[in-house]
């Protein structure tokens, strides 16, 4: 019952997929939300509307606007291609970019909640002791957003490992490259005897999440505590 | 406008919608899909039957039956998967027919003028360069299984089995063909018919791989009375029009 | 240093319009809640940007809409102390304080941070964080953070506000302290009469967005011309003295101001300490002979400086002493009956004096 060579390939590959989607997904969400929580631009509504599109859409739509967009032919894929030499098509960073753009949605609510919840009052102190913009929100805003960011991040991170629609639809299911845990499992279902394998890999999906689940809620209630202000030996 | 009753009405015309006249489910693989619309369209404009049709991978299809979905009638790609059903007596044996044929083609994007002729042996791996082959996924696809039968039959298959992007179903295949993602695909002649985007490069022998064959039956658990007319008329002179003119054969 | 102050700003339906000029020192923002005193030093901080106006501090222009300046808060080296303290939860007590040197501009000066911990008594508290911290101890916390940010310039808005009494001694003990030990001039918003009478060396008193009156501490506390913007606060004077003597027997203490002598219970001070008393209008009675076996130990001699407007059959009546001026409200058939004039020789009758330490 123990899981095989492949199997564990096949692991690793979803881990490096959802790691990287949410490491690269990460700056981009922060700013997105904190624009979303304190400015107010022209558009602003569209724009939100826009971000929680991958939320709404199926994701084979969206798997086929990252095939327009990121494709070979496409406008991203091509400025990627001449300008960095970079190709995400069949590739597992074309993966990794069909789990952060699922996951973006989600991520971007968590961080932007823990953005509208911090007291302003003290980043007008940290500016009265002289930290400028960027210096108030690298320390103050954002460590108190902490808990925030990482509930965003296991958010993100659940989903992309999950994510199944876009991926097959946008780099296909590639053995090593693009199949990822979701793909290998449905794959398995529709090879008559796979079953045995496809229930190994689901348990192993299981144990993942609930390992990520338990981390995160250890990270999210330490940088909690952190903020609340318990003493190091946990007094309150 | 009133917005609360413009709501209600919508919900409720999509709820009761599907409480119409007698409606038949027909699961069919993906690439059915013009040809058998049109003769669909065609009968249910003859019978005034209301019949929805589901496409996808004949093994998902197939899948789909085992767990019980409401289907009448299944037209798969492969002869696998409906013998698989028969094994479960999900459909009934004796409805059971030979449909269609069809045949399998190399592709490229319409723009490229690249020449190929399929020979035991043919520089498929050097044609490929560093792009991907488009298929169908030769694991679980039927369209997928018959081109790697094919491929192995000319002997190339090892040199580019790693250079495969393996998709859901042979649509997205020629999908990626159309949009120029990969310089090469394997589909159905069907297929390639029917997207401006492509062009065929050469078909593949017939004795390369094993004879595609579209076999249909009504399902065990159907309870429509059509079902079987549906299938009566898909293989009559007036179906048979359609067919070829999308470029499918008869089986028999 | 000098704080020059002419604002304008609308805020909903209150208009702030406030003008004035400050020197080194304490000077006081004092006025009933609701004045815009907060306004004006979040103006002076740059958390609140005025209409128009300007505000120069030391020469330096930290805003002026006529020449379009308005220098970012960060970098106007202003420290401030906020009402709610504001420290930062996710940084211990040594955090908050070496914060305030991150950022700040000024060179450091050798051995600040341990005496600014020794002034306020933080040794104990450096490990902890905010959030198990009692009122009192964020303040004094809150003070040392904006002490070591090297202001030029500090603020505090009510700090005492949110304490309870005894915290409030407690704190005012270190505000007083610092305010002596540390040469920054210090702009203090309060409305609390004793804190101002106490800490206070000039005083801008301010009502419904304006500042009516600007000058010595003594001065404006002790007129009672004002009593709208100064609220609930009662005319009187205040005046300057310093200890002399002490009856330890009796628990009393004398002291001397510029006119004369008061004997004073229940004085917490040594000799030659300075001290301000407060002598309520309504504690002053006047006698046109000097009373015989009466119980009142303080009896002044002086003049009778003018008799105010009447209000309510009272009239107040300003007693020179010395250098000094008494206030004392009388009715105003005790006016008529003693004849009471200008330059008419009095005397005035003591019965309670409030004392704070300077």
């Amino acid at each position: 019952m123990f899981p095989t060579l492949e199997e564990l390939q096949i692991l690793g590959l979803s881990l490096k997929v959802a790691l990287w989607s949410v490491l690269v997904s990460l700056p981009l969400a922060v700013a997105v939300a904190y624009s979303l929580a304190r400015v107010n631009f022209p558009g602003k509504t569209l724009f939100d509307a826009a971000v929680h599109l991958p939320l709404v859409l199926p994701p084979v739509v969206v798997g086929y606007f990252l095939l327009l967009t990121f494709g070979r032919r496409g406008p991203v894929g091509i400025l990627l291609e001449e300008w960095f030499g970079i190709v995400v098509m069949f590739k597992w960073t074309g993966a990794a970019i069909a789990a952060g753009v699922m996951g973006f949605p989600l991520m971007v609510r968590a961080v932007r909640l823990s953005f509208e919840a911090i007291d302003r009052k003290l980043e007008d102190a940290a500016s009265t002791l002289g930290a400028g913009p960027l210096a108030v929100f690298a320390t103050v805003t954002l460590p108190l957003a902490l808990p925030g960011v990482l509930t965003g991040m296991l958010l993100s991170f659940a989903r992309g490992l999950g994510e199944f629609g876009a991926t097959i639809t946008f780099v296909s299911n590639i053995p090593g490259e693009t199949r990822t845990l979701p793909l290998a499992i449905y794959t398995y279902t529709q090879v008559p005897g796979g079953d045995e394998s496809a229930l190994r890999l689901s348990l192993l999906a299981v144990v993942l999440s609930l390992a990520a689940l338990f981390v995160s809620e250890v990270m999210v209630r330490r940088a909690t505590r952190r903020i609340m202000g318990d003493d190091a030996d946990g007094r309150h | 406008m009133r917005l609360v009753p413009v709501v209600f009405s919508l919900l409720f015309s999509a709820v009761s919608s599907g409480a119409n006249a007698e409606g038949m489910i027909v699961l069919a693989a993906a690439s059915l899909k013009d040809a058998l619309d049109e003769a669909v369209r065609t009968f249910d404009a003859n019978t005034g039957q209301n019949t929805k049709v589901s496409y996808g991978a004949s093994s998902a299809l197939a899948r789909q039956i085992e767990r019980g979905a409401p289907a009448d009638l299944f037209l798969s790609a492969d002869v696998e998967w409906m013998d698989y059903l028969a094994g479960r007596k999900l459909i009934r044996t004796e409805t059971r027919v030979d449909l269609l044929t069809n045949r399998l083609v190399l592709i490229s994007p319409a723009a490229s003028n690249v020449t190929m002729q399929i020979a035991p042996g043919f520089p498929l791996a050097a044609a490929l360069g560093n792009g991907r082959l488009a298929m169908a996924d030769p694991d679980y696809v039927p369209a997928g299984k018959y081109g790697r039968a094919a491929l192995q039959s000319m002997g190339v298959w090892t040199s580019v089995s790693t250079k495969i992007a393996p998709s859901e179903d042979v649509r997205a295949a020629l999908r990626l063909v159309a949009r120029g993602e990969t310089p090469l695909g394997i589909v159905y002649r069907t297929d390639a018919l029917a997207e401006r985007k492509v062009r065929i490069v050469a078909e593949f022998p017939a004795t390369s791989h094993p004879l595609i064959v579209y076999p249909a039956a009504v399902t065990a658990v159907s309870k429509s009375a059509a079902a079987s007319r549906l299938l009566d008329f898909l293989r009559s002179p007036a179906a048979r029009a359609i067919w070829i003119r999308h470029g499918f054969g008869r089986a028999n | 240093m000098t704080l020059t102050v002419d604002i304008e700003r609308r805020l909903g339906s209150f208009r702030l319009k406030t003008a004035f000029e400050a020197g080194g020192g304490v000077t006081a923002l004092f006025g009933r809640s609701g004045a815009g005193k907060t306004s004006v030093i979040n103006a002076i901080a740059g958390i609140l940007r005025p209409d128009s106006g300007c505000i120069v501090v030391d020469g330096s222009v930290l805003f002026d809409s006529k020449r379009g300046i308005d220098v970012p808060t960060p970098r106007r080296r202003v420290g401030y102390v906020f009402q709610e303290a504001r420290l930062f939860p996710h940084l211990s007590v040594q955090g908050n304080l070496r914060y305030a040197r991150l950022f700040s501009r000024a060179p450091e000066t050798a051995g600040h941070f341990e005496h600014v911990v020794e002034l306020l008594g933080l040794a104990q508290l450096l490990d902890r964080r905010p959030g198990n911290l009692s009122a009192g101890e964020k303040q004094r916390v809150a003070i040392g953070r904006a002490l070591l940010s090297e202001p030029r310039l500090l603020l505090l808005d009510e700090p005492l506000a949110s304490l309870d009494t005894h915290r409030r001694s407690e704190i005012l003990r270190y505000i007083e302290l610092m305010r002596d030990e540390v040469k920054i001039p210090i702009l203090y918003v309060s409305h609390a009469v004793d804190e101002v009478v106490r800490l206070a060396d000039t005083v801008v008193l301010m009502s419904a967005g304006e500042a009516v009156a600007t000058g010595a501490a003594d001065e404006i506390m002790g007129r009672s011309d004002l009593p709208g913007a100064a609220g609930p606060f009662e005319g009187g004077a205040v005046i300057d003295a310093r200890v002399v003597a002490q009856d330890l027997e009796f628990d009393l203490a004398t002291l001397a101001f510029d006119g004369g002598t008061l004997t004073v219970p229940n004085v917490d001070a040594l000799p030659g300490e300075p001290v301000r008393v407060r002598i309520r209008a309504r504690d002053v009675s006047i006698a046109l002979e000097r009373p015989q076996r009466v119980s009142i130990q303080n009896v002044l001699e002086g003049s009778i400086a003018g008799i105010g407007v009447e209000s309510g059959g009272v009239v107040e009546v300003a007693i020179s002493i010395g250098a000094a001026v008494l206030r004392s409200r009388v009715t105003r058939r005790a006016v008529q009956q003693l004849g009471l004039a200008p330059g008419q020789e009095v005397f005035a009758l003591v019965k309670a004096v409030s004392l704070d330490r300077r």
